[in-house]
């Protein structure tokens, strides 16, 4: 753990505040309400998929999550091809059913067959896109909700988006789970030791697989409402999410060592990440600029509070 | 006879990767006995140096305790810097300039992701992933879109067999002899230690940031080198190329034995790893499997020989409590 | 009067808020083992890591044959000939025996490790060793495969391989058994007789008593006291240590109740094969014998934590946990030894870590603050040296650690407590309080099944005492039969007059 003078949510907070007004003054027009929405939009995206992710990093042993973004992409298609034939709600819920089952299945693989968190998640990715491939033939045919729509698009001048508040909730819901329920402490006992935890009664194994399908879920819920915003599926969806889900956790805070951390950094994360990205494609870069500027700015946040502790006390 | 075999074998890191290796091969060559022909067979291996090479780099950061998720967009910048640079009918000064300086931007980008883990202290896993936009939106710089040409003549040599020994196993020996060396200075056990328990490793006086800054420049060398093979396997340049190479290199290494936590094994084992990975997929696509079906059967293949691999893992620790 | 070979001169450190150390004195000799005494937080490691490089000093200076010098790193203190073995090993699991040993100054031509040399020279070291651990052990064997006692044997090979001038030896006997401390006190006798100096420190009086010739005590950070060993006493070395004068009480044995509590018949795990005993309410069982003999995993198997057979009986009724939440339902408790690997979550607050096993009592929605009441209740209890509640337990010292591992147990007030060397590494003071504590434990009909590697604490504390070997109980002694030579004995395998 790195001795931090400052708490790093905050420092973070203070990130996000200074990007904005680095942003507004480059682009005029960048400082308006409706601007703040879309990007805290887009960062809801991103947010509510590294909700998971947050807690799988939390459980510590080398937790991650890579399969994030295949099964956003899955939850977005399961909506998609079946909200034409059993209706929205129906369809909604396959989707976060099928996210928790392949998150369970991440579980299990970690726990029961001791397969590294990183391949086991990589490999679950091939096969959720071979199912993907498998299922679609390729075909994408389907229906947006119009409930999505409503949630995520357009909203009359001064609403807040749906989507946000959705966030919002989901923020306030982990929070609670992480401080003040009995799987919040043993996952944080978890994270910290696993020893100590087994030898004082937890059940780690059934911890650290309801942490995974729990991070299938959120990925899931995130595909869910993207595709409310793009109102189209493709098979690259949820791509874009799946590394900046784990810098998203990183940049707030939370150790990749697992133990220590709270989703509140998680969110702030999220919205400088997406800050950033929006700043880059608004000032109308290159593509090749945008991404070398990315990369470095990205170095740079990591240098201030994603440090390891020296070797050298 | 076996159960000698079994004793050699034992405690080897590689010798489950060596056992499907074989077992991928010889199923492969009853489906498709036109593999056995000697130019179809090294013309096959050759396809897989360029990952070979990439993956090797990547067993020796996953050793020293790393991982390295930037080496796919370092090939792509090397392979365009190299097409770019040559003219269609380049003199052999011409293409070892070309190359050197592939290489050295291959050098230079490892160097970056070791000054990142060894001197800046980041995590190796976002670093990289961060080092990964600025080679990738390089490449992009050098050359927008897929284009450029290789000198015929240089794709001939590559596939070509010196001696009567394909070029494949001239690359691995080239590749697996420098290694064995290494293993016997003190490099060996430097990376290893490292590897295992860096703070141990610290305290008992090993340079770990040294370490660290060498194997990921060492990395940055090889996907250069893995460059090379590839934009002479593919006699053209394309700034995407390299992308999924990044996740394969780590499935190979994963395959030959070697431990993700790092400590634990070694460049043979990736070897045999890559060749697994490729005889499925050949296995696959020639058993006429039709296209969509193709990735999902990759995957769950992939996913056992995985858990296998984990399997015979837990089978030699039976008895000792590892705690949880 | 004799050059000293290292000496520190009012160095002090500090951690933050912490003063580890304030104007530390040390002046050793050459030819000489010198112990360094204090209690838990005195200062002693601090001290022995500014010797050896780990640490600079903020205050102060340390000397080489009376220059000054400034170690940049532990490496550059070695090739100066000032080599440390802490407590905390610094070896390689994956790697071999021989490996461990040469790391980072392998004897090399040009740039490649001589190899055949590497294996001569670990076949010296480990002949020193020799029929102190298992006759398996080589060079080529991986030090994942060895037992606690046999790496920090290793550890110490591996400071000897530096041919240094001084060798400190911080704790290095607290995993070690009575044979294999006394195979190191001849060697360090040989050592000395050959000009090394020796830093000797540890929390065992008798073996200081035994080994020094010379001893330092620090309190508070603080040298008080430089004093030869022939002409002083252990209450005396106490005192120094504590400040005042403390009287060794013996502890009080209250009547133990006859009611059986547990049965045990043929308990075989990996490394325990076919232990039968039995346990009363209010009694204090002891496992004694060697380091690594299976007592570790005979706790760990009742507690459910490694897969086990035979039958368990507790009040009548069958025991068979799969997991330690089933033994915990039994009313069972398990308070392990070594606090960094198995106690304490270090990072995590005092009150985390008192009630890792209890939450579920506190609902669904956890209440809060009826937690932090109770937790605030057990630190009173317990008398735990905390500032608040939400203290990360690494802040603690390693006496104060202990209790809250304790703390989280009787938390749930169990009927059978499992103590696997709870006070390891733990000062004096502490273990006292721990002492009376049990006491209170017994009057209340727990009953407590006591591993130590401490042969004063057996005799001391229990009413009987199961010596195993191998992974069985070779010896069961109790009243006049508990004596120290007979545990001793039993535990080397030697006949045992006239006991079963």
């Amino acid at each position: 753990m790195g001795r931090r003078v400052i708490n790093p949510v905050i420092l973070a907070v203070a990130l996000a505040v200074g990007l904005f007004l680095l942003a507004g003054a480059l682009q005029p027009g960048f400082l308006s309400l409706r601007q703040v929405y879309n990007v805290l939009r887009l960062a809801a995206f991103l947010g509510i998929i590294a909700a998971g992710q947050t807690l799988v990093i939390l459980a510590g042993g080398e937790g991650i999550d890579l399969s994030v973004g295949a099964v956003a992409t899955l939850g977005a298609i399961l909506t998609f091809r079946l909200t034409a034939e059993w209706g929205a709600g129906p369809a909604i819920l396959v989707a976060l059913a099928a996210g928790l089952a392949i998150g369970g299945a991440n579980g299990l693989g970690v726990t029961q067959l001791g397969v590294p968190p990183l391949v086991m998640t990589l490999g679950m990715t091939l096969v959720v896109e071979g199912l993907i491939l498998a299922v679609t033939r390729g075909q994408l045919v389907g229906e947006v909700p119009r409930v999505l729509v409503a949630l995520v698009g357009p909203t009359p001048v001064g609403a807040v988006p749906g989507v946000l508040l959705l966030w919002a909730l989901l923020a306030g819901l982990v929070a609670l789970l992480l401080a003040r329920t009995r799987y919040g402490k043993h996952l944080y006992a978890v994270g910290t030791q696993r020893t100590v935890a087994t030898l004082s009664g937890v059940r780690v194994h059934a911890v650290l697989v309801a942490t995974y399908a729990l991070s299938g879920l959120a990925a899931s819920l995130g595909g869910v409402v993207i595709l409310g915003y793009t109102q189209q599926v493709f098979l690259s969806l949820g791509d874009p999410y799946t590394l900046p889900s784990v810098a998203a956790v990183v940049v707030g805070g939370t150790a990749l060592a697992g133990g220590q951390g709270s989703y509140w950094g998680t969110v702030v994360g999220a919205i400088v990440l997406t800050l950033l990205s929006s700043l880059l494609t608004g000032l109308q870069l290159p593509e090749a600029l945008r991404q070398i500027i990315y990369g470095v700015v990205l170095l740079g946040l990591l240098s201030v509070y994603g440090r390891q502790r020296a070797l050298r006390t | 006879m076996t159960r000698r075999l079994g004793t050699l074998l034992r405690g080897r890191s590689y010798a489950l990767a060596l056992l499907l290796a074989l077992g991928g091969l010889a199923a492969n060559a009853l489906l498709q006995p036109s593999l056995l022909r000697p130019g179809v067979l090294s013309g096959n291996l050759l396809n897989t140096l360029p990952l070979v090479l990439v993956a090797a780099g990547q067993t020796l950061v996953v050793l020293g305790g790393g991982v390295d998720l930037s080496l796919g967009a370092l090939v792509s910048l090397c392979n365009v810097t190299f097409v770019t640079l040559l003219a269609a009918r380049a003199s052999a000064a011409e293409v070892a300039w070309a190359a050197t300086a592939a290489l050295g931007l291959g050098l230079v980008g490892g160097l970056l992701n070791g000054a990142c883990v060894a001197l800046l202290r980041l995590q190796p896993i976002v670093a990289t992933f961060a080092t990964s936009f600025v080679f990738a939106g390089a490449a992009l710089y050098v050359m927008p879109s897929p284009g450029g040409s290789v000198p015929q003549g240089l794709v001939q040599a590559y596939y070509s067999s010196p001696l009567g020994i394909p070029n494949f196993f001239w690359g691995v020996a080239a590749l697996l002899l420098p290694w064995w060396a290494a293993r016997r200075t003190r490099y060996g056990p430097y990376l290893y230690a490292v590897g295992g328990d860096a703070r141990a490793a610290y305290v008992t006086g090993v340079p770990v940031a040294l370490v660290w800054l060498t194997t990921y420049a060492l990395a940055g060398l090889l996907a250069g080198l893995g460059a090379l093979a590839l934009t002479l396997s593919t006699g053209t340049g394309d700034p995407l190329v390299g992308g999924p190479m990044t996740l394969s290199s780590i499935v190979a290494v994963v395959l030959g034995g070697t431990r993700l936590r790092g400590g634990s094994g070694g460049l043979l084992g990736t070897v045999l790893g890559v060749v697994v990975l490729s005889t499925v997929q050949n296995i696959v696509a020639f058993l006429g499997v039709p296209s969509w079906w193709q990735t999902l059967i990759n995957g769950v293949i992939v996913l056992l020989a995985l858990a296998s691999a984990r399997l015979e893992v837990l089978l030699r620790r039976r008895g000792t409590w590892a705690g949880a | 009067m004799e050059r000293a070979v290292l000496c520190a001169e009012a160095v002090s450190k500090r951690y933050g808020g912490v003063t580890a150390l304030a104007g530390a004195e040390l002046r050793v000799l050459p030819g000489e083992v010198h112990a360094l005494l204090g209690a838990n937080g005195s200062g002693k490691s601090t001290l022995a890591r500014i010797l050896a490089g780990a640490t600079a000093p903020d205050e102060g200076r340390i000397t080489l044959d009376g220059r000054p010098v400034r170690w940049a790193s532990p490496q550059q203190a070695r090739r100066h000939g000032v080599a440390a073995v802490y407590q905390e090993l610094s070896l390689l699991p994956d790697m071999t025996v021989a490996q461990n040993i040469w790391l980072a100054h392998e004897p090399l031509r040009g740039p490649w490790v001589r190899l055949r040399e590497v294996e001569a020279r670990t076949r010296d070291l480990l002949e020193l060793i020799a029929d102190t651990v298992r006759p398996g052990l080589t060079a080529d064997t991986l030090v994942a495969e060895l037992s606690p006692d046999e790496r920090q044997l290793v550890e110490v090979l591996k400071a000897l391989s530096l041919g240094p001038r001084v060798l400190i030896l911080d704790e290095a006997t607290a995993s070690l058994d009575s044979r294999q401390v006394q195979r190191l006190f001849e060697l360090v006798s040989d050592w000395r007789a050959r000009g090394m100096a020796i830093v000797f420190i540890s929390h065992r009086m008798e073996e200081l008593m035994e080994v020094a010739d010379r001893a330092t005590v620090l309190r508070n950070g603080r040298t008080v006291a430089e004093v030869e060993v022939a002409r002083t006493d252990p209450g005396e070395l106490l005192s120094l240590m504590v400040g005042r004068e403390v009287a060794v009480e013996p502890l009080a044995r209250p009547e133990v109740a006859q009611q059986a509590l547990l049965a045990v018949r043929a308990l075989r795990t990996a490394k325990v094969r076919g232990v039968s005993l039995g346990l009363r309410a209010g009694e204090v069982l002891g496992l004694g014998g060697l380091q690594g003999q299976g007592q570790s995993e005979l706790l760990l198997a009742l507690f459910g934590a490694v897969p086990s057979q035979g039958q368990v009986v507790l009040d009548g009724r069958p025991l068979a946990p799969r997991h330690p939440r089933d033994a915990m339902r039994q009313g069972l408790a398990y308070v392990p030894g070594d606090r960094q690997a198995q106690g304490v979550l270090g990072g995590r607050s005092v009150l985390e870590n008192l009630l890792l096993a209890s939450w579920e009592r506190y609902g669904r929605l956890l209440r809060l603050r009826r937690a932090r009441s109770d937790a605030r209740q057990m630190v009173d209890r317990l008398g735990i040296v905390t500032s608040s509640l939400d203290q990360p337990v690494a802040t603690l010292s390693g006496g104060n650690q202990q209790k809250v591992v304790l703390g989280r147990w009787l938390l749930r007030q169990p009927r059978i407590l499992l103590m696997d060397d709870p006070t390891k590494g733990v000062d004096v003071h502490t273990k006292a309080e721990l002492y009376r504590l049990l006491a209170e434990l017994r009057g209340q009909g727990v009953g407590v099944i006591l591993h130590s590697s401490d042969d004063e604490e057996l005799l001391g504390l229990c009413d009987r005492v199961l010596v195993m070997r191998e992974g069985q109980v070779v010896a069961e002694l109790a009243g006049e039969a508990l004596t120290k030579e007979r545990l001793l004995s039993a535990s080397m395998g030697a006949p045992v007059g006239g006991l079963p």
